[in-house]
């Protein structure tokens, strides 16, 4: 359940793009202006070739941020935190740029045969920023801070309530073993969120927040700007740059602005709009894959859609193309009604589902809906991208005879959330286990924003013994099977996933485009100037 | 930007009170005044008050689709905003609160509001006054040649491009000068405020240039208008006639005869027009990233964080009381007939 953590991000990544909404006549001459002026540019690919220099200051534009800015390792908000964060901070693994999971602060995870009880390695020679060494029990009281039963933090949602708090035990200072109530068998995938770093103690302090990250805390203005200098002594690849300074903006112009006057040298979440403003000016752009994803949800326990002729109908009546071209700009990937596009057991080989209209009206007609009216509810509260696809589809639903009424809300989230028979909704991306869980179980089983009241004993019984399956072969061939009953039933629209986009200076080296976090990660210790 | 036509008469209400000494007179009348100004002040607390409770349940907003979720975080937030009190009791624990320098605790980042806001209120008026010192003269200054040569083309021309200025809106000036000066065919001043750690953001002066200019552009237009237009008048009055009939020169009746009598006008515009800056430019400074008050009330308007919003609006108000007051104060020092009317 690191749900709230998620849509935390989500919502704050979306509040700006929403925001930006303000300067939008702003941003749309600026980007004319640039166009006029734009034939003195540079190559447009930017970025400079070459080994990489060390020293300088890097300054980092951050969407977003503002007075709800935190230091916290194990609570961030908004993208600035994000970025904070895991440059601060780390976990006991990272995920990789692809995806993967790689050791970080501990050599090993290592399960026992029934994926009850985890032995976890410290790895040696690692120091806090202020020269302690990094043990076991350090982990593990990051761990309880993290996921305390009572009030768990971003990052520990599902970890308080699989952990075993009596029986878990600090073996030495390099070893942890790690004792769960259930099995289950992607723990390792829980310990490797940047929401889970390790910190002294298990303690955090606002005024001198520490940690083991490539850079040290310096000094720190919510919503304004944050400042770290280089950790000489860190266990990795030491950065290149000795200062980094992270600036919130409110705006996207004036972030763009920032970055073709020189005065930072990246940016995340670069609005696609300015993305030839920004190439034009000498500046590199960074794509790299992202899952975020905005579904239609169906409630598969209300008329019509409790009929799965109509479910599957409305999945036949999208155009996924035409959605990513017209709300992402193109900068999106074709969705398969599946969510977890990453997920190593990902269901990559059932067919594309493509727009099929006559499909469409016949399984309407045999399902007695001919002329079916339905109201999509939707709301800027879930982000940019939800009102310009409920209105496209609402469009494209009118040729397959199905009038679709669209509804703006202005609380989306309020307390119809969860009830509405259609609707949207937000997600980021994480693998197929805990997404099935919070998305499609019964609320009381972990489900906390199951939209489409999917609740099937089947697909359950599937997913669960997948948690707790070690073979990866077996887990792979009864994942395959649960994605096979929601790509034949589900009640979600899944039309795309969203690319991300950012921008960087032309003096910029050593970024690499990464599926989990914006600019490879946030990890600016690669990076030089 | 129409407040040219609110303008109050500062004269008004100035009754001659008899049989006491001009000080006594004065200090009646100033603290008339300044009971007036906390009068309104009180009055905007308690419309401050109800505008942020009628936007609805404010922990519901922050939280979101987590509402449902999070009972814990539910109750914690209620708590601190007193949720169970009543509507009247809230708004005395508030006002007593900030009669006593204490705005409240954040809803967003559980930090005392003052340490959050002051920063940016210095900001801010640091920024109207570098304005107001670049504003003023220029403004005057174009007027002076204005009236000068009224009706004529240069006079023309000038008001023609005021007109222009004044109908154009500001973040669409600062876009123009960003482009112009910073990132597309210049790159002479930086576009946007990169605030030292530990300083200010006037600590670049160079990144001051373009906010300033901006806001200068903005509002020197209506000035010099209102200058412009009072010069006129009283330059075809009968006392500056006279004034030519002697034979004084003419640049010694612009400026002594006319210029002194057209000063009290400009005070009342100038005076609004820098209460709009203090509260109205969150365009400007969110273009410019400039960490000031207006773009502080939108971050806290969108956090519905009920304590900041309630904070900066009264700062927002209290600076157009103040500034208000001074102005209707400088305008009656400066015009003879109510200083006399005043004083008896």
């Amino acid at each position: 359940m690191n749900q709230p953590r998620n849509s935390h991000v989500g919502f704050s990544r979306r509040q700006l793009l929403k925001y930006s909404g303000l300067g939008a006549a702003a941003v749309a001459s600026s980007s004319f202006l640039a166009a006029c002026g734009g034939d003195d540019g540079g190559s447009g690919g930017g970025g400079a070739t070459g080994p990489q220099k060390s020293g300088g200051t890097l300054i980092h534009g951050a969407t977003g941020g503002g007075s709800k800015d935190t230091l916290d390792p194990h609570a961030p908000v908004t993208a600035a935190d994000i970025a904070r964060v895991n440059n601060l901070y780390e976990p006991l693994l990272f995920w990789n740029n692809n995806y993967e999971l790689e050791p970080a602060l501990a050599e090993s995870v290592e399960s026992s045969a029934d994926a009850k009880t985890w032995t976890i390695k410290m790895r040696q020679g690692v120091t806090f920023h202020n020269g302690q060494p990094v043990t076991a029990d350090d982990a593990w009281k990051s761990i309880q801070r993290v996921a305390d039963p009572g009030k768990p933090l971003s990052g520990g949602g599902q970890l308080s309530t699989i952990i075993d708090f009596q029986s878990t035990k600090v073996v030495d200072d390099a070893t942890l073993e790690l004792v769960l109530l259930t099995p289950y068998a992607i723990l390792d995938s829980l310990l490797a969120e940047y929401t889970v770093g390790i910190i002294p103690g298990g303690e955090f302090d606002p005024a001198n927040p520490i940690g083991t990250g490539a850079f040290a805390y310096k000094s720190f203005e919510p919503g304004k700007t944050s400042t770290f200098t280089k950790y000489a002594d860190y266990w990795g690849d030491a950065a290149f740059v000795d200062e980094l300074q992270i600036q919130d903006f409110a705006d996207d112009n004036a972030k763009v602005n920032a970055l073709q006057a020189g005065q930072i040298q990246t940016l995340d979440n670069l609005p696609y709009n300015l993305v030839d403003t920004i190439k034009s000016s000498g500046g590199g752009v960074l794509i790299a894959d992202a899952g975020a994803w905005v579904p239609f949800t169906m409630r598969v326990d209300t008329a019509p859609f409790n009929d799965v002729k109509v479910r599957q109908a409305m999945r036949l009546i999208v155009d996924r193309q035409a959605m990513i071209d017209q709300t992402l700009s193109g900068y999106g990937s074709l969705g398969n009604d599946l969510y977890a596009p990453f997920d190593v057991n990902y269901a990559s080989d059932l067919p594309q589902r493509e727009q099929d209209i006559d499909q469409a009206k016949s399984l309407l007609a045999s399902a007695g809906q001919d002329g079916l009216q339905v109201e999509l509810f939707t709301g800027d509260g879930i982000g940019s991208v939800a009102v310009p696809a409920a209105n496209l589809f609402a469009e494209q639903a009118k040729a397959a005879g199905v009038e679709v009424k669209v509804t703006k809300k202005t609380e989306f989230y309020d307390d119809d959330y969860l009830s509405y028979p259609f609707a949207q909704d937000f997600w980021n991306t994480r693998n197929y286990i805990p997404q099935a869980v919070v998305g499609t179980f019964p609320p009381d089983l972990g489900g906390t924003y199951n939209e489409t009241h999917w609740d099937n004993q089947q697909h359950r019984d599937l997913v669960n013994q997948a948690a707790t399956e070690l073979d990866e072969a077996k887990r792979k061939d009864l994942l395959h099977q649960a994605q096979q009953i929601e790509y034949d039933e589900g009640g979600l629209i899944i039309w795309g996933f969203r690319q991300q986009v950012d921008g960087y200076g032309a003096n910029v080296q050593g970024l690499e485009p990464s599926k989990y976090l914006p600019l490879g990660n946030y990890k600016f210790n690669k990076v030089s100037i | 930007m129409t407040q040219v036509a609110t303008l109050q008469d500062p004269f008004e209400e100035v009754a001659p009170p008899r049989g006491r000494s001009g000080g006594a007179a004065w200090a009646v009348w100033l603290s008339r005044r300044i009971g007036l100004a906390v009068l309104s002040l009180w009055l905007v607390s308690v419309l401050v008050f109800l505008a942020t409770v009628a936007l609805g349940d404010p922990v519901r907003a922050i939280l979101g689709r987590d509402y449902n979720s999070n009972p814990g975080r539910v109750a914690q937030l209620e708590a601190q905003l007193n949720a169970d009190q009543g509507i009247v009791s809230r708004y005395f624990s508030w006002l007593g609160g900030l009669l006593t320098g204490d705005p409240g605790t954040s809803l967003a980042n559980q930090q005392p509001v003052w340490g959050q806001i002051s920063a940016n209120v210095v900001n801010t008026l640091v920024l109207v006054f570098l304005s107001a010192i670049v504003m003023i003269p220029l403004a005057f200054g174009i007027a002076m040649i204005s009236a000068h040569y009224r009706r004529r083309r240069p006079d023309t021309v000038i008001q023609t491009v005021l007109l222009a200025l004044a109908g154009v809106p500001e973040f669409v000036i600062g876009i123009l000068l960003v482009a112009t000066f910073s990132t597309t065919v210049f790159h002479i001043f930086p576009a946007v405020t990169i605030a030292t750690p530990t300083g200010h953001p006037w600590d670049t002066p160079k990144g001051m240039v373009l906010p300033v200019l901006t806001l200068v552009i903005a509002v020197t237009p209506y000035v010099s208008r209102i200058v412009r237009a009072t010069l006129l008048e009283v330059l075809d009055s009968d006392y500056v006639e006279l004034a030519r009939l002697k034979g004084i020169p003419e640049p010694v009746v612009m400026r002594k005869h006319a210029l002194l009598n057209a000063i009290v006008p400009a005070i009342q515009v100038i005076g609004l027009q820098l209460a709009w800056l203090a509260g109205g430019v969150v365009l400007v400074e969110t273009l410019f990233a400039y960490p000031g008050v207006g773009r502080q009330l939108v971050d806290s308007v969108r956090n519905h964080d009920v304590p900041m919003v309630q904070a900066l609006a009264m700062i927002i108000a209290a600076f157009y009381i103040v500034v208000n007051l001074v102005a209707d104060i400088l305008s009656i020092l400066m015009t003879p007939r109510a200083r006399t009317a005043i004083s008896g």
